[in-house]
C-alpha cells in the first residue's frame, strides 16, 4: 500500500481523505514497521489540514499513533481536532486502555458528550486486561444503571472479569442477561460462559453451556478440558481430550497443557510422558515452558523429585519460578531440604523479588526444624527488600465481594465472623484435628 | 396477695437481670440482631463472657425461616430419620439461619425416646458451644438422660448449675423427672432433700413426687417413711387427695406391716364406687401391683377388668403397658404362664406396644419354668414388633440353650447380640466361655476370644481361663498367640504364677524357651517403638522452637519453658506468619 | 410547599388527599409517605390509622417514625384512639421504646392504651416490663378489665412467670369481680406453652371447670410442636381431631417412632440390663471414646492449646485466622445450610489451612471450593479433590 501510495504521489494526484484513512489504518495494523511511515503521512495530511479539520482523517492519525504506543502524540491530534465524533471519542479512550492508561482513559471518557456502548466496552475491557476486574464490574454496573445496551464484547469482556474475580451470582446474572439477546448463540460468548464457570469452579454449569452449543471450536474443547484438568476432573479431562479428536479437532498446545494437568493431578505419570512424547512426534508441537512445568509437576506429585529436577536442567529454555516453584512444593511436602536448597540457587537468579517461593523455603526449613535455614531465608528477604505478599481470600455474597486478609477486623460483621470461626476450630479440635 | 406477685417477680428479676443488659447477641438471628445493636448503641459494648448463662429464646423467635427450619427438622423426626434430623441440625447453625432452642429441643427429644443417648449428649454438647442459650426443656432433657444412664451425681451438678446461673426456674416437672431418677438409681436419701428444696421454693405440693418418693421407701422397706410421706402429703393439701397416685404405695406400706385391713379400706377409698379420687393409669398400675403381690391377685383382675372398661383412649387412658406387665407377672407368679403370654399378646388391642423390658420379664419367667420354646416364639415376635432385644434377652436366651444342652444355639445368640452392636460385657463373656469350654468346643471358645479381647478389658482370670482350656486340649502355639495378646494389653500383667504355668505346659513339648523368645521379642519390639515415638517428640518440639525464635519477635517469649507446651500452637503462628 | 402547589397551572391537578386514601388503600406505604413528604399532601384521620396499620404490617421502624412526625404535625395529634395505634405500630415494629416514649408523653389515656402497651411488651419479650406496667396501672387506680388480664397472662407468659399468672387470675375474680372466660384459660395456657411446662400445662387442663374443648386442645398441640414433645403433640392431636373431625390432621404420618425402651411401667426393679452390659464403650469405639472425654471435660472451650504464655497479637495469629478462614466463616454465616461456598485465594493455599479446610467441609456439611493461585479445591465430606497434593 505504501508503495502505491509513493506512484500516486509521484503521478500528482491528489490524496484525499479516503486514501489517508486507508493508509492509516494500514499504519495502525503494522505498528512496529510502519511507525514512520504513518508519521509521515501525518506530515502530509497536515500540510493540507485535513488532520485537525476531517475528522475521520483525523480520528485515524489518532489510531495510528495510539496503536503505536505513542499515546502522547495521540492525544496532541485529539485535543487539535475541531470536529470529534463519537468514534475519536472512543478511539481516544481506546489508545489510552491499550496503552495501559485506564485513569486517562476514565477522564476522557467523563468528558465525553455521549457515551455509546463502544465508549463503556472500551473502558471495562481496558480494566479487565489491567486485572482491575472489580473495577470493571463496576463500570459494568454504572452502564446498567445509564441504559446504554451491552454488545457481546462487552459481555466477554465482563464474563472474564467474573471468570478472575470468581464471582459466579454475577455470571449467572450474565448467562440469563445473554439467553434473552440475539447474539446467544455467539460462540465467543459461549467460550466466556464456559471459561467463567469452570474458573469460578462450577464445572457442572461448564458443561452444560458447552453441551448446549450447536457449533464448537477449538478453543471451546480446550476451555473444557482445561476447566476439568484444573477442578480435579482428570477422568473427565482426558475423556473430552479423546472425544475432541474423534470430532475431528487437532488439539493444539492448550489441549495438550490440559491433558497434562490432568495426567498430574490423576498421578498418571506413565500417561502424562506419553502425551508429551506424542505431542512433539504425532502433533509437532513445540514444547513450550507450561509443558515443562506439567511434566514437573507431574514428578513431584509422584514424588520423583530427581526426576523433576532432570527435567528442570535438561529444558531447552530457562526454568521460570513457577516451574520451580512446584517442585519446591514438592520438597516441603516430602521434606527434602537439600533439593530446595539447590533448587534456591537458580530462584535468587531467576526471580529475585518473587516472594512465594522464599516463603516456601522458610517453611520447609521451619517444618525440619532447621531454624538456621529459615533465618537466612528471613534475612535475605529483609535484605532484599522483599516484603511478603499479604494473603488475601475473597468470598462471593449476593452479588458482592467480600474480601478478607488474615486478622482481619475490618468486616462489620467482624463479631459474628470471628464468633463462628472459633466454633469451627473447636469442633476442628473435636473431630481430632492437630495442626 | 401483692406481695406473692412481688416476691416472684422478684426473684425472676435478679435472676434475669445480669443478663438483661446484654441480650445473647450470637443466638439471634442477625438480622436481629442488628436492630438490637441500634438499640443499644447508647450503652458501652461490654467484653461478655461466653460462658456467662445466657436468656433462652423467646416463643416469638421461632418465626420466619426459622420456624422454616423447625418445621423441616419436625418432619424429619417424624420420618424417624434422627441422624438427619440431628445433622441438620448442627449444618444449620453453620448458616444464616440458626436452628432455635426449640428446633433443638425437638431433637433432643427424638433422641430420649430412642435411647440415644451419646448422640443426644454429643448434640447438646455442640449447641451450647455454639452458644444456643437452653431452657428448661433443654434442662429437663439432660436430667432425664444422665438419669437414664445411671448417672445421677452427673445429673445433680447439672441440677446445681441451672439453681446457680440459669435465668429461670426449674418447673415442677424438673423435680418429677430428677426425684424419680434419684429413686431409681437408689438415691432416696437425696430425693427426700430435693423435695424439701422443692417447699422452700414455694412449689407446691405434687402427689406425683410423693408417689416416687413413697416407691423409692417401699423398696427399702422403709414403711414409716411411706407413713410419714402419706400423712405430709394430705396434711399440705388440706386433708383431701384428689390424685390416687399414692394409694399404691400406701397399700403395700400396710401390706408390709401386715395391716391387710387397712390396706383394703385405702383400696376402697381409691377405687370404691363412691371415691371421688382420680386414678389415672399410674395410680391403677400401683394399686394393681399391690394387691397382686399380696395374695390379692383375683381383686387384681377384677380391677384390671374394671380398667378395661374405663380406658377410652384419646380422652381416658385408664391402662398402659405396666399395666399388663403387672397382670402378666402375676399370672407367672400363679404359674400361669399360658394365660401370661395370651394377655401379652392382647395388648395391642389396647393401644399398647410392649417394650424390651416386657418382653425379658416374661421370656424370662418362661425360660425359668423350662419353656424355651415358647419363650423363643416370643423372642421372634420382638422383631415382628419393631423391639429390639437388648443384652439382657440374649444372655437368657444364651443361658437356657446352654441348659438344655443346646451350646450351638447359645453361641449364635451370643454372636447375634455382638452383632447388633450391643455391648455384653466380661461376665456374659466369661459365661459364654465357659459353657463352650464344658463341652469341648475350645476352637469355637478361642474364636469367641480373638472377637472380645479387642472390644473387652478382659482380667487375668479371663486370660488364664482360655489358655488353660487351650493347653489341655494340646494347643500350644494358639497358648503362645494368646500370651502374645497379653503382652500388648496394657491392662494386665502377666504374673509369675501364670508364666510358670505356660512355661510347664511347654516344658511337657520340651518348649520351654518358646516364651522366654517371645517375651524378649516383644519387650525389643516395644522399646523400639517407645524410642521411636521420643525421637518424633524430640523432632516436633525442635522444630517448632527453631520455628518460633527464628520468626516470631522474640519478646513474644519471655518463658522459654513453655515451649514444649505451646509448641503446636506456635507451629501455628509460624504458618501464620509466614504463609499468609 | 402549599404554596407552590396554588401556583401550579388550573389545569394540572395537583395531588390531593384522593391520591393520597387511593394509596392508603392499596397499601403503597412508600408512595404515600413519599406524597406527603415532596408534595405536602395531609393526611385525615383515615389515612393516618390505615398509614399506622400498615407501618405496623411491613415492621419497618423507619416508615414508622416519619408517619408518627407527620402525625404529630397534624391536627390529630391529641387523638386519643389515633395515639393508641401509633403504640399499636411502634410495637408491631419491635420498638417498645418509641411505643413507651408515646405512652409516656399521653395527656390521657384509656384502658385500651395501657392494655396494648403491656402486649407490647409480651409481645416483644419484656413480660417483666409489661407485669411492672400493669402494677403501675394499678397504683394510678386504673380498673383493669377482661383485656387487661388477657395482655397480662400474655406478659407473664413471656417473663417466665406461671405462678404470678394464677396471682393475677386470683385477682382477677376475687378482685374485680371478673368471670373468667375461655380466653382467659387460654390466657393461662399459652402461659404454661410459652414457658415450655407441657406437663403442667397438660394437667392444667385436666382441672379446667368445663369440659376441655377441641380449640384448648389445639393450643396445646401447637405448644407441644413448638417444644417438639411428639408424645404429648400426638395426645393432644388425637384429642383434638375426636372432638372436631374437622380439624383431623389428614397427612399425618402414620407411624409415630417408637418408644424409648424404658416406659412407664412397674418393672423398674426388673430391669437387669446392666448386669450383662458393659458400662463403658468397646476398646474398638475409639472415636466414641474421643468424644465422651471431650464431654467430660465440660463444655468449656478450650483454648490452652493456643495461648500458652502468648500475647495478644500472636494469640491472634496462633488462633489461625487466616484469610481463607475468615472468608469461609463469613460464606457460612450468610448463606442457607448446605450450599457450597467459593472462595478466591491470591497465594497458595497453606498445609494446615489445607487440612483444616477438608474436615471443615464434613463438620459443616458444605462443598468449600477453593480456587487458588495454582489449582482448585473442591473439598467436600473431608476430602480434597487435589488429593492433597497442593
Amino acid at each position: 500500500a505504501a508503495a502505491l501510495f509513493s506512484q500516486m504521489r509521484v503521478a500528482g494526484l491528489e490524496p484525499n481523505h479516503i486514501t489517508f484513512i486507508t493508509l492509516l489504518s494500514g499504519c495502525a495494523d503494522f505498528p512496529s514497521e510502519s511507525l514512520k511511515f504513518g508519521a509521515s503521512i501525518h506530515g502530509y495530511a497536515r500540510k493540507l489540514g485535513l488532520d485537525t479539520s476531517h475528522v475521520m482523517v483525523g480520528t485515524a492519525i489518532l489510531d495510528m499513533y495510539a496503536k503505536c504506543g505513542l499515546v502522547g502524540f495521540a492525544r496532541v491530534v485529539f485535543d487539535e481536532l475541531m470536529v470529534k465524533n463519537s468514534v475519536t471519542w472512543n478511539t481516544m479512550i481506546d489508545g489510552y486502555v491499550r496503552n495501559g492508561k485506564v485513569e486517562n482513559a476514565v477522564e476522557v471518557f467523563n468528558e465525553m458528550p455521549e457515551r455509546d456502548r463502544i465508549s463503556w466496552t472500551s473502558l471495562i475491557g481496558g480494566f479487565v486486561k489491567r486485572g482491575h476486574s472489580e473495577k470493571a464490574l463496576e463500570w459494568f454496573s454504572e452502564m446498567q444503571v445509564s441504559g446504554v445496551e451491552p454488545d457481546y464484547v462487552t459481555v466477554i469482556a465482563v464474563l472474564a472479569a467474573c471468570a478472575d474475580l470468581g464471582t459466579v451470582g454475577l455470571g449467572l446474572w450474565m448467562n440469563r442477561f445473554v439467553i434473552n439477546e440475539e447474539f446467544k448463540d455467539n460462540i465467543k460468548i459461549s467460550n466466556s460462559l464456559i471459561d467463567m464457570y469452570s474458573r469460578c469452579g462450577c464445572i457442572e454449569f461448564a458443561r452444560q453451556v458447552f453441551e448446549k452449543m450447536p457449533i464448537r471450536t477449538l478453543v471451546s474443547w480446550n476451555s473444557m478440558i482445561v476447566g476439568f484438568a484444573v477442578n480435579g476432573l482428570a477422568e473427565e479431562a482426558l475423556e473430552f481430550f479423546n472425544l475432541m479428536q474423534k470430532e475431528g479437532f487437532k488439539p493444539d498446545g492448550v489441549s495438550f497443557t490440559g491433558a497434562l494437568t490432568a495426567c498430574s493431578h490423576a498421578g498418571l505419570v506413565d500417561e502424562g510422558l506419553l502425551f508429551f512424547e506424542n505431542m512433539k512426534r504425532i502433533h509437532g508441537i513445540r514444547h513450550r515452558i507450561e509443558h515443562y512445568g506439567c511434566i514437573v509437576d507431574l514428578y513431584s506429585r509422584a514424588g520423583r523429585l530427581e526426576d523433576a529436577l532432570n527435567v528442570i536442567e535438561n529444558m531447552p529454555m530457562k526454568p521460570n519460578e513457577v516451574v520451580l516453584g512446584s517442585l519446591l512444593a514438592a520438597c516441603r511436602t516430602h521434606g527434602d531440604v537439600t533439593l530446595a536448597e539447590r533448587l534456591m540457587k537458580y530462584l535468587f537468579e531467576l526471580d529475585p523479588g518473587g516472594d512465594s517461593n522464599y516463603v516456601l523455603l522458610a517453611n520447609i526449613y521451619a517444618a525440619v526444624g532447621r531454624w538456621d535455614g529459615a533465618n537466612k531465608v528471613r534475612k535475605r528477604m529483609k535484605a532484599c527488600g522483599i516484603q511478603k505478599t499479604p494473603g488475601f481470600s475473597s468470598i462471593e455474597i449476593d452479588c458482592n465481594i467480600h474480601e478478607f486478609v488474615a486478622g482481619d477486623h475490618s468486616h462489620v460483621e467482624a463479631e459474628c465472623i470471628y464468633s463462628m470461626l472459633e466454633l469451627l476450630s473447636f469442633e476442628l479440635k473435636a473431630s481430632g484435628f492437630v495442626s | 396477695k401483692n406481695d406473692g406477685t412481688d416476691e416472684a417477680a422478684a426473684e425472676r428479676r435478679r435472676r434475669k437481670r445480669r443478663l438483661r443488659i446484654e441480650p445473647p447477641l450470637s443466638s439471634l438471628h442477625r438480622a436481629q440482631q442488628q436492630q438490637q445493636q441500634q438499640q443499644q448503641q447508647a450503652q458501652p459494648q461490654k467484653a461478655q463472657n461466653p460462658n456467662a448463662p445466657k436468656l433462652p429464646e423467646h416463643v416469638s423467635a421461632l418465626s420466619g425461616s426459622r420456624l422454616n427450619l423447625h418445621n423441616r427438622i419436625l418432619t424429619l423426626i417424624r420420618e424417624n430419620d434422627l441422624d438427619e434430623a440431628a445433622l441438620y441440625t448442627r449444618h444449620s447453625i453453620y448458616s444464616n439461619c440458626r436452628p432455635t432452642i426449640f428446633t433443638v429441643n425437638s431433637v433432643l427429644n427424638a433422641l430420649l425416646r430412642q435411647s440415644k443417648y451419646s448422640d443426644l449428649l454429643s448434640l447438646h454438647r455442640f449447641i451450647t458451644q455454639a452458644g444456643v442459650a437452653p431452657n428448661i426443656i433443654t434442662h429437663n432433657l439432660i436430667f432425664q438422660t444422665y438419669l437414664d444412664c445411671r448417672k445421677p451425681d452427673t445429673a445433680m451438678e447439672h441440677y446445681k448449675q441451672l439453681i446457680n446461673d440459669a435465668p429461670f426456674n426449674p418447673s415442677p416437672t424438673t423435680y418429677r423427672i430428677l426425684i424419680k431418677g434419684l429413686v431409681d438409681n437408689n438415691r432416696l436419701e437425696r430425693a427426700l432433700e430435693l423435695k424439701e428444696e422443692m417447699d422452700v421454693k414455694g412449689f407446691e405440693p405434687d402427689p406425683v413426687v410423693y408417689h416416687h418418693l413413697m416407691v423409692g421407701c417401699v423398696r427399702n422397706s422403709d414403711v414409716d417413711g411411706v407413713f410419714k410421706l402419706y400423712e405430709e402429703l394430705k396434711e399440705k393439701l388440706g386433708g383431701v387427695l384428689e390424685d390416687g397416685v399414692v394409694y399404691g404405695s400406701l397399700m403395700k406400706g400396710y401390706f408390709m406391716r401386715g395391716m391387710e385391713k387397712e390396706a383394703m379400706e385405702s383400696y376402697e377409698e381409691a377405687v370404691g364406687e363412691n371415691s371421688k379420687v382420680k386414678m389415672s393409669a399410674l395410680a391403677f398400675n400401683s394399686v394393681l401391683d399391690a394387691l397382686s403381690k399380696n395374695g390379692k391377685f383375683d381383686e387384681a383382675l377384677k380391677l384390671f377388668d374394671r380398667m378395661i372398661m374405663e380406658h377410652n383412649p384419646p380422652r381416658r387412658l385408664a391402662v398402659n403397658l405396666g399395666s399388663f406387665n403387672v397382670i402378666g407377672e402375676g399370672y407367672c407368679a400363679e404359674g400361669r404362664f399360658k394365660d401370661a403370654v395370651e394377655i401379652f399378646r392382647k395388648m395391642g388391642d389396647y393401644r399398647c406396644s410392649p417394650d424390651a423390658l416386657s418382653f425379658n420379664v416374661l421370656i424370662e419367667q418362661l425360660c425359668n419354668n423350662g419353656m424355651l420354646t415358647e419363650a423363643e416364639e416370643l423372642y421372634g415376635e420382638m422383631g415382628e414388633k419393631g423391639v429390639n432385644p437388648d443384652e439382657f434377652t440374649f444372655v437368657l436366651l444364651m443361658d437356657t440353650c446352654f441348659k438344655e444342652n443346646r451350646p450351638d444355639d447359645a453361641a449364635e445368640y451370643f454372636r447375634k447380640m455382638v452383632d447388633a452392636k450391643l455391648r455384653p460385657n466380661l461376665a456374659v463373656y466369661n459365661k459364654l466361655v465357659n459353657g463352650l469350654v464344658k463341652v469341648g468346643k475350645v476352637d469355637e471358645a478361642k474364636s469367641f476370644f480373638d472377637v472380645m479381647v479387642k472390644k473387652l478389658k478382659m482380667d487375668i482370670a479371663s486370660y488364664e481361663f482360655i489358655m488353660k482350656a487351650l493347653s489341655e486340649s494340646g494347643k500350644l502355639d494358639e497358648v503362645l498367640n494368646v500370651v502374645d495378646t497379653m503382652l500388648d494389653d496394657d491392662g494386665v500383667e502377666f504374673s509369675e504364677e501364670l508364666q510358670e504355668f505356660v512355661k510347664g505346659e511347654l516344658r511337657k513339648e520340651g518348649r520351654e524357651d518358646d516364651l522366654a523368645k517371645l517375651i524378649e521379642e516383644k519387650e525389643r519390639q516395644k522399646a523400639e517403638a517407645k524410642a521411636k515415638e521420643a525421637e518424633a517428640a524430640e523432632a516436633a518440639k525442635r522444630s517448632a522452637r527453631a520455628a518460633v525464635s527464628s520468626l516470631l519477635p522474640s519478646k513474644l517469649f519471655g518463658n522459654k519453658e513453655s515451649e514444649s507446651s505451646s509448641a503446636e500452637a506456635n507451629g501455628n503462628a509460624v504458618e501464620a506468619s509466614v504463609v499468609n | 410547599r402549599g404554596q407552590a402547589a396554588e401556583n401550579q397551572i388550573p389545569n394540572v391537578v395537583p395531588p390531593s388527599i384522593l391520591d393520597l386514601r387511593r394509596l392508603c388503600q392499596e397499601g403503597k406505604l412508600k408512595e404515600a409517605i413519599e406524597l406527603m413528604d415532596k408534595e405536602g399532601v395531609k393526611a385525615d384521620a383515615n389515612c393516618f390509622r390505615a398509614l399506622f396499620e400498615l407501618c405496623a404490617e411491613s415492621k419497618l421502624l423507619d416508615n414508622a417514625k416519619k408517619v408518627h412526625d407527620f402525625f404529630l404535625q397534624s391536627t390529630w395529634r391529641s387523638d386519643l384512639q389515633l395515639i393508641n395505634k401509633v403504640i399499636e405500630m411502634y410495637v408491631k415494629c419491635r420498638s417498645t421504646t418509641d411505643a413507651r416514649r408515646v405512652f409516656d408523653h399521653m395527656p390521657d389515656r384509656n384502658i385500651d392504651s395501657w392494655n396494648l402497651m403491656i402486649n407490647g411488651y409480651a409481645d416483644n419479650g419484656l413480660g417483666d416490663d409489661g407485669l411492672q406496667l400493669f402494677e403501675q396501672m394499678r397504683e394510678n387506680g386504673f380498673k383493669p378489665n377482661s383485656e387487661t388480664f388477657l395482655a397480662v397472662f400474655s406478659a407473664c407468659g413471656s417473663a417466665d412467670a406461671v405462678e404470678e399468672a394464677f396471682i393475677h387470675l386470683e385477682s382477677m375474680k376475687t378482685e374485680y369481680g371478673i368471670a373468667p372466660e375461655m380466653e382467659h384459660y387460654l390466657g393461662i395456657l399459652g402461659v404454661y406453652g410459652k414457658c415450655g411446662h407441657l406437663n403442667e400445662a397438660e394437667e392444667y387442663i385436666a382441672k379446667l371447670p368445663f369440659e376441655p374443648t377441641a380449640v384448648v386442645w389445639e393450643v396445646l398441640r401447637d405448644y407441644a410442636r413448638i417444644h417438639g414433645d411428639i408424645d404429648c403433640q400426638y395426645r393432644a392431636e388425637e384429642i383434638m381431631a375426636a372432638l372436631d373431625p374437622s380439624k383431623a390432621v389428614t397427612n399425618k404420618n402414620p407411624n409415630p417412632p417408637p418408644k424409648k425402651l424404658t416406659a412407664i411401667n412397674m418393672l423398674d426393679g426388673k430391669n437387669k440390663i446392666s448386669e450383662f452390659k458393659n458400662p463403658t464403650l468397646y476398646k474398638d469405639d475409639e472415636k466414641l471414646k474421643a468424644l465422651s472425654g471431650m464431654r467430660e471435660a465440660g463444655y468449656v472451650p478450650d483454648t490452652r492449646y493456643v495461648l500458652h504464655d502468648i500475647d495478644q497479637e500472636a494469640k491472634e495469629q496462633a488462633l489461625l485466622y487466616h484469610s481463607e478462614r475468615l472468608a469461609i466463616a463469613y460464606g457460612l454465616i450468610s448463606t442457607p445450610a448446605r450450599t457450597p461456598l467459593r472462595i478466591i485465594k491470591n497465594l497458595r493455599v497453606c498445609g494446615d489451612c489445607h487440612n483444616a479446610i477438608k474436615i471443615m467441609s464434613k463438620i459443616v456439611g458444605r462443598e468449600l471450593i477453593v480456587r487458588d493461585n495454582k489449582r482448585f479445591h473442591h473439598f467436600k465430606d473431608g476430602k480434597c479433590s487435589c488429593g492433597d497434593y497442593w
